[in-house]
């Protein structure tokens, strides 16, 4: 999905605040369908394909990935058949699925550096999108160093059989204590280039014209389809 | 136990992103201040390190295997405030890049797992004076407490729960809960083997304060007890609603038929019933919140990094 953000299209241009924006109107009119409102979901499908192509992006790609939330909506689903409630099961996996490719789109078309650049941009707290910047910087970092030790550890041990309770325990310790090595020498480097708490505000890209006039029209695309087909 | 979008009904998302949005933002000015900006790289790295943590697979018996979730864990390293935070990170970033958990779903999940599974699980750590007892209940509370928030506000949302779905999911989330608490214990004995410096000092709770806020807590219950008693319609449809099929699927859930008859029999049990499980909450809820409120003065712990 990374590589997704990267493209070109009038989607990934657009201000990322906004697309944060649209996706939330969005996200609200999915989840208040009822079993009323099938046509009303159909076409936020239709809408969501439709942008999908617009961004260039895989449209069947995005259709699966958002399935992967789906075991857990089937899981209350069956719950819900067994209670004597098809409809509402039928909503479930509707709305998860939907509201899951909203999420799907808006991550594959803004990097994470512009998402993180329109939260500030809608005043999320500051440190708390410092540390997000951290923890998305170093995630493949510790992900690929968890992966060697596991690697090495089942070289030593001569074949590919599961860890031991203990052996992981002592693992996920070694791993601790590399972390915070590391996070220990990430610290003294920045002091070394003179950090004093407070990191370089985070670069906003310009809002333009097109930005304001597509969150205005999306947003009332959206509503609009909600109020013309509310009992359809 | 990550809660998608499409499940929540909008006044529960709503009062939880309501009471997630705020303690966020107080919790990050507060580690911010009192850290000074330096704390930001350690719990980045931190936040990284529980993702790739739970790459690595525990063993628990049967074939099938659990990993570390890790609230329990940064709160005993970083502090119950740091941890929330970095929590919160962990979240957002779940649902961000990998769909794990919604958006609208965000605060209900933050307030669940950053911030009550946190403090619930810091907790017996503080009171057991970071004995060994204390780290395994630490990480079994902080995953059953979020489990049961997460429960709860999937049946306040109208989410059709039959006794016999509540049962099993309890007892899977208890069996998941013990699995963390052992797999806590255990990681941190493995820490303290490296460098017993990376498990805080935990904080004195304070005598007077701690009394003030039970009393406060007991009060807010006890109101709660009235309020529920005096309009108890919401909350026995509620558990109406929620043990509706209890009667059909009741053989199937033999320790638990007599009892669940017993509620539908009585409305006065419901209630009672209903109530009990209002105050525990509103109890885990005071204390941690209090916890969270008297530990104002930052703590002489490990803040080199």
């Amino acid at each position: 999905m990374e590589r997704w953000s990267r493209g070109d299209s009038v989607l990934h241009r657009r201000h990322a605040a906004v697309k944060i924006l649209v996706a939330l109107a969005l996200l609200i009119s999915i989840g208040t369908l009822t079993s009323h409102s099938a046509l009303a979901g159909a076409l936020y499908l239709a809408l969501l394909v439709a942008s999908a192509s617009a961004a260039r992006l895989p449209v069947f790609g995005i259709l699966l990935g958002a399935a992967a939330v789906l075991p857990f909506a089937i899981c209350f689903a069956a719950v819900s058949v067994l209670a004597g409630e098809p409809a509402q099961a039928v909503l479930l996996i509707v709305r998860t699925w939907l509201s899951a490719q909203v999420a799907i789109l808006l991550i594959a078309t803004t990097p994470m550096p512009r998402l993180i650049a329109g939260l500030e941009a809608l005043h999320a707290p500051e440190f708390l999108l410092q540390v997000m910047q951290f923890l998305y910087r170093y995630l493949t970092v510790l992900a690929e160093e968890a992966g060697t030790m596991l690697q090495a550890g089942s070289a030593r041990a001569g074949t590919l059989r599961t860890l031991r309770f203990r052996e992981a325990a002592a693992m996920a310790g070694v791993l601790f204590a590399r972390s915070y090595a590391r996070a220990q020498a990430i610290h003294q480097a920045m002091i070394a280039r003179g950090f004093e708490g407070r990191l370089p505000a985070i670069r906003q890209a310009p809002f333009r014209l097109a930005d304001a006039g597509f969150g205005a029209g999306a947003v009332a695309v959206v509503i609009a389809v909600r109020a013309v087909f509310r009992w359809a | 136990m990550h809660i998608p979008d499409g499940f929540l009904s909008v006044p529960v998302w709503c009062a939880m992103d309501g009471a997630a949005l705020p303690s966020v933002a107080y919790l990050a000015r507060r580690v911010q201040r009192e850290s000074s900006g330096h704390k930001v790289p350690l719990m980045g790295v931190m936040g990284a390190f529980v993702f790739a943590a739970q790459m690595i697979n525990f063993p628990v018996g049967n074939g099938t295997s659990g990993h570390l979730v890790g609230g329990a864990l940064l709160s005993f390293t970083l502090g119950p405030a740091p941890a929330s935070i970095v929590m919160t990170a962990i979240l957002i970033t779940q649902a961000l890049v990998f769909q794990d958990g919604g958006l609208l779903a965000l605060g209900a999940n933050v307030f669940n797992m950053a911030i009550a599974g946190v403090l619930a699980g810091y907790l017996p750590y503080a009171l057991l004076r970071g004995r060994g007892a204390g780290v395994f209940l630490g990480g079994v509370l902080s995953v059953m407490v979020s489990a049961v928030f997460a429960l709860g506000e999937l049946i306040l949302s109208g989410v059709p729960m039959p006794a016999m779905a509540l049962t099993i999911s309890l007892a899977l989330f208890g069996a998941s809960a013990v699995c963390e608490g052992a797999i806590t214990l255990a990681v941190t004995k493995a820490m303290k083997r490296i460098e017993p410096g990376f498990m805080r000092r935990p904080e004195d709770i304070g005598g007077k304060r701690a009394l003030v806020v039970a009393l406060a807590s007991v009060a807010l219950a006890a109101g709660g007890v009235f309020v529920t008693s005096a309009w108890p319609d919401g909350i026995q449809k509620l558990v109406l609603h929620s043990g509706s099929s209890s009667g059909r699927t009741a053989w199937l859930t033999a320790p638990m038929a007599d009892y669940k008859l017993r509620w539908l029999a009585t409305p006065w049990m419901t209630k009672t019933a209903a109530g009990l499980t209002g105050i525990l909450l509103v109890y885990v809820l005071c204390v941690a919140i209090g916890r969270a409120l008297s530990v104002s003065r930052p703590a002489a712990g490990r803040e080199g990094a």
